[in-house]
């Protein structure tokens, strides 16, 4: 078998893994009844904050900003598969086996992104009609690929996160929190990026979220198609960027749990 | 009061071995920050103060559900339960102990969006009615407690607990009104959120920071203690029978 053969037949398997991991946890019921009653009710809250402040455009903004957040919240629990195979015993394993660490955990988790889309798509299709807010049908559509490389380019943040998680794993749940609130706050999911100082909106243009949800906000505000385009681009351009550096340093972190003998069982 | 005290020491070594058991009040400061920078964007300078309080009530929650309530599951899997179902001591003092311990850790977040919104935007907390505002914070938290124990006995119950407590976060804090007053869901949820002492808790911290004097506080103090107490009798009442069915059936080792 060659090369790329075995990567794309160990890619396969994790994914299946990983597939089977996620149907341990949940069941079409409990997605539904579960998870999706608390995505929604996580943009619903936002949403009401702009009722609250009793301005329609804030309420539009904060659900759009909402949902699309979403996609990425769960893109990053991706790093909570190196924990979740540290619980399970398997982590040593995986490492000792010649397959690289990184194509393991990187196909493994790749449910997250499909996931991550079809939780925010669902939220803003949702909740958007539960507040009012129009859906420009067809140019509505262009939102699903958006929200697609939006849920990439947060999964690929999360596998370079899961590579330092990999070193410092009892803050695991920590950085999985943090990332999601830190996203949130800087992204422009709340409020434009004009209104952080400019270093913060530099530094809001490199994480996932923030110039895909510049494409998914003007195509509601009737922006044109190359500004969106260009938006779309640059998110997937810190997508391939963040993978990148999760090739680049997650077999690094890795080994050296080998070398220092910190791949143990426990937790 | 022994089981108490020694619950509560356990859990207080715990936080301090665990990091991941001050994620609440990692990210209290930074929910403090999305929700001034939202109303203050909005220029509507007099919600500042309802959202320095809104992640105080969300960390409560946060431990209430992720730490308080997954704390029987998490010992079933460590196989303590056993040792500590056979010592003499009541199960459900040394869970209140471990509860209160923290709640305490919960109520620092108080200080943390407070520090949190002087040094990012000069927004200080107004003390209006400080003697309320520290009479609502403890039976707040007490009530807290006492919901923390029915989730620990449901969640028990449950074959994978971090589904539910995954899920229910959001859908807590919309119905427990932490920064939207229940007045202003829809009519047909309002009666669902006052059977939540949360609720009642939001309205009197808010009406707290506020210059006019707050109506009827004795009673609504009353009512969350009242609605925390019988969560917490509730609670009781399960983890009791659940505790009984798993000596019964001989599942408590086979976790």
């Amino acid at each position: 078998m060659s090369a790329l053969a075995t990567t794309v037949n160990v890619m396969h398997h994790a994914f299946r893994a990983g597939l089977a991991d996620y149907r341990a946890i949940f069941t079409w019921k409990s997605w539904l009844a579960g998870w999706m009653v608390r995505v929604i009710a996580q943009v619903a809250f936002f949403a009401l904050i702009g009722e609250r402040l009793g301005d329609d455009q804030k309420t539009f903004y904060l659900l759009v900003g909402n949902s699309i957040l979403i996609a990425a919240v769960v893109g990053v629990f991706s790093l909570n598969m190196t924990t979740a195979e540290r619980w399970a015993g398997t982590l040593p394993l995986l490492v000792a086996s010649p397959s690289s660490p990184v194509i393991v955990f990187s196909a493994r988790g790749s449910y997250l992104a499909v996931d991550g889309a079809l939780s925010a798509l669902a939220a803003l299709f949702v909740a958007g009609p539960m507040f009012g807010m129009d859906l420009p049908w067809p140019r509505v559509l262009a939102v699903v690929p958006l929200t697609a490389v939006v849920a990439l380019a947060s999964y690929c943040f999360g596998t370079f996160l899961a590579g330092i998680v990999f070193r410092f794993r009892s803050i695991n749940g920590l950085v999985v929190l943090t990332t999601h609130v830190s996203l949130m706050a800087a992204c422009g999911v709340n409020v434009p990026l004009s209104y952080y100082p400019e270093a913060l909106e530099w530094l809001s243009r490199v994480l996932p979220v923030t110039n895909g949800l510049l494409a998914i906000r003007g195509v509601f505000d009737g922006a044109d198609v190359a500004t969106i385009l260009g938006n779309a681009a640059l998110e997937a351009a810190v997508a391939v960027g963040w993978m990148t550096v999760a090739l680049a340093t997650f077999n690094q972190l890795a080994s050296r749990g080998r070398r220092d003998g910190s791949l143990d069982y426990g937790a | 009061m022994r089981a108490f005290l020694a619950g509560f020491g356990l859990e207080a070594r715990m936080i301090r071995a665990a990091p991941e058991a001050l994620i609440p009040l990692v990210t209290a400061p930074l929910f403090a920050l999305v929700f001034l920078a939202i109303v203050r964007q909005s220029g509507r300078p007099d919600l500042q103060a309802d959202a320095l309080m809104a992640p105080v009530l969300m960390t409560l929650w946060w431990v209430a559900l992720q730490q308080a309530g997954t704390m029987i599951t998490g010992d079933r899997w460590q196989a303590l339960l056993e040792p500590l179902i056979a010592t003499p001591a009541s199960l459900a003092s040394v869970l209140l102990g471990r509860i209160a311990a923290l709640m305490c850790l919960g109520l620092v977040s108080f200080f943390e969006v407070w520090a949190a919104g002087k040094l990012a935007f000069g927004v200080s907390i107004p003390f209006e009615h400080p003697v309320a505002l520290g009479l609502t914070l403890l039976v707040t938290a007490f009530a807290t407690a006492g919901v923390s124990v029915a989730f620990a006995a449901v969640f028990v119950l449950t074959r994978n607990a971090y589904t539910f407590t995954n899920s229910l976060s959001y859908p807590l804090y919309l119905l427990g009104g932490v920064f939207v007053p229940a007045a202003i869901l829809p009519g047909w949820i309002q009666p669902v959120s006052s059977a939540i002492f949360m609720s009642w808790s939001a309205d009197l911290l808010r009406a707290s920071l506020k210059p006019p004097p707050i109506d009827d506080l004795w009673q609504r103090l009353g009512m969350v203690v009242l609605l925390g107490a019988t969560s917490f009798l509730i609670g009781r009442a399960i983890l009791f029978h659940v505790m009984r069915r798993l000596r019964a059936n001989g599942e408590l080792a086979a976790a």
